[in-house]
């Protein structure tokens, strides 16, 4: 499968009487905005916001974050199966807005999650602070039931990102690359010496607001099974996660996972690229042994020389990273995870609720009980109430200066386990 | 036979008619040790002791599903501790939580389990 990419690089965004993108300035009409965020019945009222790296703008509680893109040439529309029919992607051409993103923020319960901060200590440790943002704030209707809510706001942040994309359709990309996965015969006939390496996702799957989506199944419900690089560059998966911020996959990881793009990068000159397998983090165990033991499957169907796993979120699926690995190793077949750590505050205590001597080779994206103190910003936008009740927070952690401190796993993004973070040990 | 045990009324009240609940009146840990008391009897987990990324005693809440077997499950008995450790790692982080909260941490509880059922 081979797609295009033309990257359209934006330079600024700002609101406008027509929504337009000329010389990589994204210019957006509220009034077109707001028709189709509230086309929902569901949603009583809608703000939009522009966050700019270096503001002082503390954006909370985050639900998602998506990066535009918008299908230029070839079979299928963008997040297909939920906003485009369902016809296989990754093929033909496609458009980034690259450095914008639309986040969506709402309250769906009184705990909630996710800070991005524009600025200050905390935009370092989330790669949304580095993004031209379009926020969309969201109230629902009186009365509606949390899991209507966190649809009819995920549902919104699509369609808007859908629509921004769409305003690139016909712009000239600033730069274009072109992604290519062989069949399984042309991989062995092209790269014959070169060793088989698959990527095992792993999808966030337990429940409301637990939930990833492919092709609009919900991942729940798949068994494990086969993707294309290609596909996830055009809103294959997505995400319905808003649990863990700090180390939940958004929607704009999804599109641009570091993990697909390296392998991809080393394609062809340091290993065959096989594909990725997906697969899901329910909470039944018999669910969790039934995917591990068909990933395992298909590993071994792959033929694979070594395979490098990806964790989504912290606790039970540790489990799942663990059963995936020590399975996968069992067939003979090397593997490295990338996970985060919860090694309480003063980094000593066990960092996963599971282990196996097979894990031999992990990654780590940090230590999410880790505190930070993130100073008072000018602007807030969405609710700062809940900021004790997110998952990191505590009470009483907002200080008379108008500090808090929270714990990393407060930030969006903060320990992400595809790795998609700016901070390093090294 | 399969047994729930639980802190979360909403899960006892929705599954008490088919299924044999033992309701804790207790925190996350209690729920956590009443199964690993079970464990130690020859039941065996079926759904995983930390169920969903909220966090153990962010959310008062843990609902657990398990079966008889015969003798000590060892997968069963190591996922158990496992989790008791990782929830000593979690003070207890709303003493005075606001009923509306409660309840929105009662539902996810009830949504992660039955999901599972």
């Amino acid at each position: 499968m081979k797609l295009e990419v033309g990257y359209i690089d934006i330079r600024d965004i700002c609101f406008a009487d027509s929504s337009r993108l000329e010389d990589g300035v994204l210019y957006l009409d509220k009034n077109a905005l707001s028709e189709i965020v509230l086309e929902d019945k569901n949603i009583s009222k809608v703000e939009f916001e522009i966050a700019k790296p270096g503001d002082s703008i503390r954006i909370t509680p985050v639900k998602d974050v998506i990066e535009p893109r918008v299908k230029v040439e070839g079979p299928g529309g963008i997040f297909p199966g939920v906003i485009s029919k369902v016809t296989t992607v990754g093929s033909g051409k496609t458009h980034v807005l690259r450095g914008s993103a639309i986040v969506t923020t709402g309250k769906i319960v009184g705990f909630q999650e996710g800070i991005i901060d524009m600025s200050g200590p905390g935009a370092d440790y989330t790669p949304f602070s580095k993004t031209l943002n379009l926020v969309v704030n969201m109230t629902p209707v009186e009365g509606l039931a949390q899991h209507e809510h966190e649809h009819a706001n995920r549902m919104a942040g699509l369609r808007i990102a859908a629509y921004v994309g769409e305003l690139g359709k016909n712009a000239v990309p600033d730069e274009t690359r072109v992604y290519e996965t062989p069949s399984i015969k042309e991989g062995l006939e092209k790269y014959p010496d070169l060793p088989r390496v698959a990527y095992i996702e792993m999808l966030q799957s337990q429940g409301l607001m637990h939930d990833t989506y492919v092709y609009g199944v919900d991942a729940k419900r798949t068994l494990s099974t086969i993707i294309t690089p290609t596909e996830l560059m055009d809103g294959a998966i997505i995400s319905g996660n808003c649990v863990s911020a700090c180390d939940k996959n958004t929607t704009y990881h999804h599109l641009n996972n570091p993990v697909v793009h390296d392998l991809l990068e080393k394609h062809g000159k340091e290993l065959n690229f096989v594909g990725i397998i997906i697969t899901n983090e329910n909470v039944y165990l018999a669910d969790k042994e039934r995917s591990s033991d068909w990933t395992a499957k298909l590993a071994e169907f792959l033929s694979l020389d070594g395979a490098i796993i990806s964790q989504e979120g912290f606790g039970n699926p540790d489990t799942d990273l663990i059963m995936n690995c020590k399975k996968v190793e069992a067939k003979g077949i090397p593997t490295c995870i990338i996970t985060d750590e919860y090694a309480g505050r003063d980094g000593s205590s066990q960092s996963l609720a599971d282990a196996d001597a097979s894990a031999t080779a992990v990654v780590t994206g940090g230590n999410a009980n880790e505190l930070i103190t993130l100073p008072k910003l000018d602007k807030v936008i969405g609710d700062l109430s809940v900021v004790d009740r997110i998952a990191g927070g505590f009470n009483g952690n907002m200080a008379e200066d108008g500090s808090i401190t929270v714990e990393l796993q407060a930030i969006t993004g903060a320990t992400n386990e595809m790795g998609f973070n700016k901070l390093s040990a090294r | 036979m399969e047994i729930i045990v639980t802190n979360n009324p909403r899960v006892r009240d929705a599954y008490s008619a088919n299924h044999e609940i033992h309701f804790i009146s207790g925190d996350f840990s209690c729920v956590l040790i009443a199964a690993r008391d079970l464990i130690h009897k020859g039941f065996r987990l079926l759904t995983h002791p930390l169920s969903g990324s909220v966090k153990p005693n962010e959310t008062p809440f843990k609902s657990i599903l398990l079966c008889s077997g015969s003798g000590i499950d060892l997968p069963s008995l190591s996922m158990i501790e496992n989790a008791l450790d990782a929830c000593r790692k979690f003070p207890i982080k709303y003493p005075e939580m606001p009923d509306a909260m409660r309840d929105d941490f009662s539902l996810i509880d009830y949504t992660l389990f039955s999901s599972a059922i």
